[in-house]
């Protein structure tokens, strides 16, 4: 049975709080007892109760991390990371699925206000709903916002800019010198969806070609819905003769579809997907893709919200980070 | 555009209640202020009318509709806050048409919308800059455009203007009451500001501890404050409260401060003291309504209009002198003409100009007038 502050206070004979400000370096204790103290806790391999310490402080250690959806597999790496971070602080992370439910994240969201977690990192999904800006305006400052706007109020938040990540994707296929360039994205309600279009946009309009509507597939993003926007788009009347997909699942249909249909990457048709997933990794031939700094966005999530946590004054802000191209085989032109 | 209705509008958090039983109407393109101190309740009145915190009891009504259990997106309703967001890698159009964006309005109606306000707000050369390169006022004004362009029924304003400098406080006020008369909509305005609250509200609603106090146009509060809370919260300097009794001498009535001072009561008062002869109340005289006798040409000052006090500090302030003064156990502040030379240490007599005094009832803290 692990050793506890009562006994190594039994042990030395002194009061339970004696031992507690001694193993936590506050004054009130006299050079040689805190010694003592030290030297047992260490014999023993003593570590302290996370859980009664933050009881004691009305603190969880916990923290929440509300998903739109598991689906999601970009956003993998960026939990890890969150976990890491978070587990070098002390914390421990739950996942906490709202499937894009406002209830769902209604009801997580109670967890912050009933304090049973410290703080919540919230990932992806439209505009921060009433449920988001009402919990921070009742007080509960500890949120960190990832790739989500809100439009009242300033909640700390970190965005990837992903329009920026779709500009240099579809300015690569219009360097290689492709006009009719197709875009199967996700669904723009969908923040992030909706930069893509218009980072793809943007692009367009640089190169003055003019945008046309025909040629963007708003999609379901799954695998079939790749497959099914290959065969739609070809049917157009300026059928397209490069492909931009936002979603990796999108890129594995329309792949098979190309390839099903008897057409080389990239000899017929050149293909850049979105995100340096493992799905995007083994699709072969090698897709060039647009790759999110998701571990770093991870990373700055959870230390930003540990520092709300911890500092009062900590600074609220919007930190944006830009994507890179990955450029490789499925737009290589031999 | 739209009226909003509380009726017997109660809202409590757990025991605490931070609205109490509330009947109010703001009506249609009313600039309504609601001020009070901190923790009067205001900020959770906006949130009521946004849908953000459920009622507890009672009713309310955007226009004839009651919305108690309407979610705040079906409103028509939008809010800004001292406290927004923009964002940093959008230009000013973007960060106003965001969300119509991700609401799905056609690209027509978007850029409609956008241009509106941003012609409203004379902001129509910054859509493509990105809001480093604007101004600490610019900011704001794209911060309320994004509210504009959803075009809502009611505009709800929570202290927006709490984190800007004092000059350009000042300057924001004016241009929100300016906005408020082209946009033609209905605006329900909090703020802990009295100053703001009396230069930009058609009526005020002064608040405290959840209870409505009074609802009155800002020179009705300043005149005729209904209560002692009221008539202390506004006004700056703050209204001097003493207690006083009522004397009954002949017909006359007098405001007696224990030998401290006894100033008649105007005769069109008369009526209103009938049974507080020999009762304790509170004189209360705003500073602007003491004078310096000695430099006082629009009253005469006499042994029933006026007073000695002991000058404690001097404080000039330009165009007119705020004396710091005691009498007795009695403190005050009078705000005198420029020409006043009084000097600390100095006794000086000071006059009062009667029809402006304040009584109050010493128990209930209500006006008697």
């Amino acid at each position: 049975m692990p050793l506890t502050l009562k006994d190594i206070a039994n042990m030395v004979g002194v009061a339970e709080s004696t031992v507690s400000r001694a193993i936590s370096g506050k004054p009130g204790v006299s050079e040689e007892t805190r010694k003592e103290i030290l030297k047992i806790a260490r014999d023993y391999n003593f570590k302290p109760n996370k859980l009664a310490q933050g009881l004691a402080k009305q603190e969880t250690h916990i923290l929440a991390l509300l998903l739109p959806g598991l689906a999601e597999g970009n956003y993998s790496n960026m939990i890890e990371n969150i976990e890491k971070i978070a587990e070098k602080a002390g914390y421990q992370v739950i996942l906490c699925n709202t499937n894009n439910n406002l209830e769902k994240e209604k009801s997580y969201l109670n967890l912050l206000e009933e304090k049973r977690v410290d703080g919540a990192i919230i990932l992806g999904g439209g505009i921060a709903d009433q449920h988001i800006v009402n919990t921070k305006l009742r007080g509960n400052d500890n949120i960190v916002l990832v790739n989500r706007l809100c439009e009242e109020i300033l909640i700390p938040t970190i965005l990837i800019d992903s329009k920026y990540g779709s500009y240099l994707a579809t300015k690569h296929l219009l360097n290689l010198g492709y006009e009719n360039i197709a875009l199967i994205t996700g669904d723009s309600n969908d923040y992030i969806e909706s930069e893509k279009l218009n980072g793809y946009k943007t692009a367009l309009n640089e190169y003055s070609i003019e945008f046309n509507d025909n040629l963007v597939h708003e999609t379901k993003g799954t695998r079939q819905a790749g497959y099914d926007s290959f065969l739609n788009l070809v049917d157009v009347e300026t059928p397209p003769d490069s492909f931009f997909v936002t979603k990796d699942l999108l890129s594995v249909g329309l792949v098979e579809a190309i390839k099903m249909g008897g057409y080389f990457i990239p000899q017929d048709y050149p293909v850049v997907s979105y995100g340096d997933t493992i799905i995007n990794s083994i699709i072969s031939p090698d897709l060039t893709r647009v790759v999110e700094p998701l571990d770093y966005a991870g990373e700055m999530a959870a230390e930003v919200l540990i520092d709300l946590i911890n500092n009062d004054k900590a600074e609220e802000e919007i930190k944006v980070l830009k994507p890179k191209l990955l450029t490789s085989e499925s737009t290589k032109i031999i | 555009m739209a009226s909003v209705t509380f009726e017997n509008v109660t809202k409590r958090f757990g025991d605490v209640v931070a609205a109490k039983d509330q009947n109010l109407e703001v009506q249609d393109k009313e600039f309504l202020v609601l001020v009070g101190p901190s923790g009067c309740g205001k900020s959770t009145d906006l949130r009521m009318i946004a849908g953000l915190e459920e009622i507890t009891e009672g009713k309310i009504k955007i226009g004839d509709k009651v919305v108690n259990d309407v979610p705040p997106k079906d409103r028509d309703i939008a809010m800004v806050f001292q406290n927004y967001a923009l964002y940093p890698h959008m230009n000013v159009y973007d960060n106003m048409a965001f969300g119509l964006k991700l609401r799905k309005f056609p690209k027509e109606e978007i850029e409609r919308r956008v241009n509106d306000a941003a012609e409203i707000l004379s902001i129509e050369p910054l859509l493509d800059r990105k809001p480093k390169q604007l101004s600490g006022g610019q900011r704001q004004r794209v911060a309320l455009g994004r509210a504009i362009v959803r075009e809502p029924k009611v505009f709800l304003m929570d202290e927006p203007l709490s984190n800007l400098d004092a000059k350009l406080r000042v300057q924001m006020r004016t241009e929100l009451s300016k906005l408020h008369d082209r946009l033609q909509t209905t605006v329900v305005y909090v703020t802990h500001d009295q100053t703001e609250a009396m230069t930009m509200g058609d009526r005020i609603v002064v608040l405290k501890d959840g209870y409505i106090q009074q609802v009155d146009s800002p020179l009705e509060l300043y005149n005729h404050p209904v209560n002692m809370f009221v008539a202390g919260f506004i006004g700056s300097p703050a209204m001097n409260f003493m207690d006083a009794k009522i004397e009954k001498d002949g017909d006359d009535y007098y405001a007696e401060g224990f030998g401290a001072f006894r100033i008649k009561v105007p005769d069109k008062f008369k009526e209103e003291l009938k049974g507080y002869e020999e009762k304790r109340v509170v004189f209360g005289i705003r500073p602007e309504d003491l004078t310096d006798a000695r430099i006082t040409h629009d009253l005469d000052i006499t042994e029933d209009n006026s007073f000695e006090a002991e000058v404690e500090v001097v404080e000039p302030m330009g165009s007119e002198i705020y004396l710091y003064l005691a009498i007795d156990e009695h403190e005050m502040i009078a705000r005198v003409d420029a020409e006043s030379d009084a000097e600390v240490g100095d006794k000086i007599k000071l006059g009062v100009y009667p029809q402006k005094m304040h009584i109050f009832d010493n128990e209930t803290e209500e006006a008697i007038f």
